[in-house]
């Protein structure tokens, strides 16, 4: 990227200096983005990386803290999606929002109807649309209702729809998600025809194959900060892996030499379903044994979250065993998994982690609230609870007013921090760690690691699934490589360079796994 | 706890700018068809309060007004809109006549408390179809519980045909209506327990045992919700229930129960009419009591406290739309449009307040210090 970027006509934006942040966390930590005027323009990085917030800076939802944007060399303020879009920005949502029962001409014009005299002009619009759909190329008809669409087709709609209101950038938010592989051919055909006609686009995905194939430059995000911009001709999957998921070491942790015990968390064959009925995890079998930490590395979205939710009971089991110390809980149900020994630290610390509005107090105790030492009868015991929350917010350093304070008033590393001192509590044998640290700052990540540390110091198995390569290899004993719902290697960390195991998690290569191997 | 005991206080506050607020609205009214503002509002409050026979008529409507509001908000708490009180009520009310006539040879002290399990029972069933459908099928249970609600109403006219539940006795005149409950599973009234303390009410009030009984009812949910197990889980429920699955609680256990709990409390409202000012279920049995439900247990924002205290202000509304019929001859729809009023008003205002609590309270835990001390040094980095 070098220096600055100049203000020339030749970038259609430029992004300088953007930081935002939020209570506890950055997301945007001093970004600079220059898109070219007619390229396509990958923006990749994990999830939490600062992809959306960026994007909702550019469409007016958020202001920046610091920072610059410039329209074709202009600086400019962007307080709305309306003037986003007088400025030429228009975005495509990954969720359509489209009327089901109104035609695509009604949809395309919803918001900015031509009248004629207090009228509808519904001729006029067809037209226009049609006009649309000729110049790029679009395969649809405006007279069809979007409810008889395929998902190709209506994202087509989203994208006639910010054509139609003048957009010269358009945003596209994760198009392929909802995409089968045949329309996703389409989709990039119709990108290069709009590409042609001079049209910008920045296309925001985590799939490396897609992007490689679609995108002019490559701009990688991590932890709100640009990695680097990368021609795509010009680089590899592996090496964009290993850009989004790697960072500088800054953190030095210790790593306590501890023999490994017996096998405290079995994974045996394990297969979990996603929504359509594939498999989402394929035959997963690992141990995880005493004062170990086992790391699964992987691209997001390759299965990870499904086996820990599988695991921890919250996802149904196709097939396969779990076992913690020795006691089956497969499909025993989250409650008694837990009870076997159990804590889990949820990969989304708002979705599973805390009830937010909640006191401090009763998150820390939510999932120990039926042990006996803190109940009479059917009754909570408050005083016990609250000398325990007072213990657990000094050990582990949680800056709360009190103990009755909602846990929503608490900064993003401090609500990560209740989530670790709760699940630290009572002993439990194994620990499961999705993301632990993700959007945390650096002294919360510390604090994160530290804790695992201790963890395998006490004895615990710890599981640890992470987007962040170097959190795996500085942490784990072992570590798997997750691709498409398979473990499909596993290294010691001395074993592999983070340039290998991006080649495992992209699926360019693969070793057989060898389970529970010393 | 010097700034909790700030946010109470403005909680206070925002009420009464509510009802402020409720009654300046209903003065345009008023003086749009005529009325003095400044001449009706009093004659309300004095025809309220100076009256010993107002203040038991609004004690007596306010029993199953509570009920009602008490049903709703537990459901509601546990993020359920249980909109079938209304039908719950009505079966609840047949099931305890029924057990009431049919039930002979009983001492009050077997058969009293076994009409009123029968209401129970039979509100919890009424509330059993939706949340199976609910939990097994994902029907919504707002769709569920109104359908509910008109098999209810069917279901009640259909028992009182001849030949069912209809009296015999009264063949040949128009009453249509179940025979009467025996003595020993009446409710009894509130007079001789109030005269122990001093007090005297007039004797053609029914105002009876189901009030204190309500308030019990109010008071020991209230209890359950803040301190029980069962409350706490409840709660998480209801905060977030992707959290409260990974904490290993059981949601669809957790509703399923509140629900059936909702439904039970549902059977009791309409038992205090039945039971103690009738004697008899009739085809005019009062009906209305579930929807108010809806709106007390707003006012109150499903506190079982505050539905005591809602219930108590609605009736307090209802009664003084009489006086102010009779005495300023006023037509009391106004007071009903006033009571929307001052519910809207109570609703917008609790939101707004509501977030500003909430911002203040996420200012305050910004700057905090640590509880204690800080065992490590390290706590938030770059700050």
């Amino acid at each position: 990227m070098g220096g600055r970027p100049m203000a020339s006509p030749e970038f259609f934006l430029e992004l300088r200096d953007i930081s935002k942040r939020f209570p506890g966390v950055v997301a945007n930590d001093g970004i600079s983005l220059a898109v070219r005027s007619g390229e396509i323009h990958a923006l990749v990085g994990e999830n939490g990386a600062g992809k959306s917030t960026l994007m909702k800076i550019l469409y007016g939802l958020y202001q920046p803290d610091e920072g610059e944007i410039a329209i074709r060399g202009t600086p400019v303020r962007i307080d709305g999606p309306r003037r986003a879009l007088e400025l030429g920005i228009g975005m495509v949502h990954q969720h359509f929002m489209l009327i089901p029962v109104f035609t695509v001409a009604e949809n395309v014009i919803l918001g900015s109807e031509p009248t004629s005299g207090g009228r509808l002009a519904s001729a006029k619009a067809i037209a226009q649309i049609e006009a649309l759909t000729k110049q790029y190329d679009f395969d649809l008809n405006p007279r069809e209702r979007v409810a008889n669409l395929s998902v190709g087709e209506q994202q087509r709609v989203e994208i006639i729809k910010v054509l139609y209101r003048g957009a010269e950038l358009l945003i596209l938010d994760e198009p392929t998600a909802v995409l089968v592989p045949q329309e996703v051919e389409e989709l990039f055909v119709n990108l290069r025809r709009l590409r042609e006609q001079g049209k910008t686009i920045i296309f925001i995905s985590h799939i490396l194959d897609e992007v490689l194939a679609i995108a002019d430059r490559v701009t990688v995000l991590r932890r709100g900060r640009v990695v680097g911009t990368v021609a795509a001709k010009e680089t590899t999957k592996g090496q964009l892996a290993e850009m989004m998921v790697g960072r500088p070491v800054l953190l030095q942790v210790t790593r306590p030499e501890i023999t490994p015990g017996e096998v405290r968390l079995a994974v045996e064959g394990l297969t979990v379903r996603g929504a359509h009925g594939r498999p989402v995890v394929r035959d997963v079998t690992l141990a995880v044994r005493r004062g170990e930490i086992y790391g699964i590395a992987g691209v997001q979205g390759n299965g990870q979250t499904e086996l820990v939710e599988a695991i921890v009971g919250l996802r149904p089991i196709a097939s396969g065993a779990v076992r913690v110390d020795g006691t089956d809980v497969t499909r025993a149900g989250t409650g008694r998994v837990r009870m076997a020994g159990l804590a889990h630290i949820p990969e989304d610390r708002h979705h599973r982690g805390l009830a937010l509005p909640m006191q401090v107090r009763e998150n820390l105790v939510l999932g120990h609230h039926h042990r006996g030492l803190f109940t009479k009868g059917p009754i909570l015991d408050l005083a016990e609870i609250d000398a325990f929350a007072r213990g657990r917010i000094r050990d582990y350093d949680i800056r709360s007013p009190s103990t009755t304070t909602p846990t929503l008033a608490l900064s993003g590393g401090n609500q990560q921090k209740v989530i670790v001192a709760r699940e630290f509590a009572f002993a439990p044998g194994v620990l499961l760690a999705a993301h632990p640290t993700r959007g945390l700052d650096i002294g919360a990540t510390e604090f994160v690691w530290r804790q695992l540390m201790e963890a395998k110091a006490q004895g615990m198995a710890v599981l640890l699934v992470s987007a962040d390569l170097d959190e795996i290899l500085s942490l784990s004993d072992r570590i798997g490589v997750m691709y498409r719902g398979e473990l499909v290697a596993e290294l010691a960390p001395g074993e592999a360079s983070p340039q290998e195991l991006g080649l495992y998690m992209t699926g360019t290569k693969r070793a057989s796994a060898e389970p529970a191997a010393g | 706890m010097r700034s909790s005991a700030r946010f109470a206080l403005l909680q206070a506050a925002a009420l009464g700018l509510a009802i402020l607020f409720g009654a300046l609205a209903g003065s345009v009214i008023l003086l749009a068809i005529d009325q003095n503002p400044l001449y009706v509002y009093p004659l309300m409050v004095r025809f309220n309060l100076a009256r010993i026979d107002s203040i038991v008529a609004i004690f007596y409507r306010a029993t199953p007004l509570l009920l009602a509001g008490l049903a709703t908000a537990l459901a509601f708490r546990a993020n359920l809109f249980n909109i079938g009180v209304e039908g719950q009520y009505y079966v609840g009310a047949v099931a305890a006549a029924f057990v009431g006539f049919t039930v002979a040879g009983l001492p009050r002290l077997v058969h009293l408390p076994l009409t009123i399990l029968a209401g129970v029972l039979a509100g919890m069933l009424w509330a059993l179809l939706p949340i199976v459908l609910k939990l097994r099928r994902g029907a919504h249970e707002v769709i569920t519980t109104i359908m509910m609600n008109a098999i209810a109403g069917a279901l009640v006219l259909y028992l009182l045909e001849p030949g069912l539940l209809r009296d015999p006795a009264q063949a040949g005149t128009p009453r249509v209506r179940t025979p009467d409950i025996l003595p020993s599973a009446l409710m009894p009234l509130l007079h001789s327990a109030l005269r122990a303390i001093g007090l005297e009410i007039p004797s053609s009030s029914r105002l009876n045992w189901f009030l204190p009984l309500g308030i019990a009812l109010c008071v020991f949910f209230y209890w359950v919700l803040r301190r029980w197990r069962f409350g706490f889980e409840v709660r998480a429920v209801a905060h977030n229930p992707s959290a409260a699955e990974a904490a290993g609680i059981s949601t669809q256990r957790v509703q399923f129960y509140t629900f059936l709990l909702s439904g039970g409390v549902a059977g009791l409202v309409g038992l205090s009419d039945t039971l103690a000012f009738f004697g008899y279920f009739d085809i005019d049995f009062p009906k209305g009591y579930g929807f108010l439900g809806i709106s007390i247990a707003l006012l109150a924002k499903n506190n079982p406290l505050g539905v005591v205290a809602a219930a108590l202000f609605i009736a307090f509304l209802d009664r003084g739309a009489q006086g102010v019929q009779v005495f300023a001859g006023a037509p009391r729809e106004v007071i009903t449009i006033l009571q929307g009023l001052i519910i809207l008003a109570i609703v917008v205002g609790y939101e707004l307040l509501t977030r500003y609590i909430r911002a203040q309270r996420k200012r305050e835990a910004q700057v905090a210090p640590p509880l204690a001390p800080a065992l490590a040094a390290t706590g938030e980095g770059g700050e």
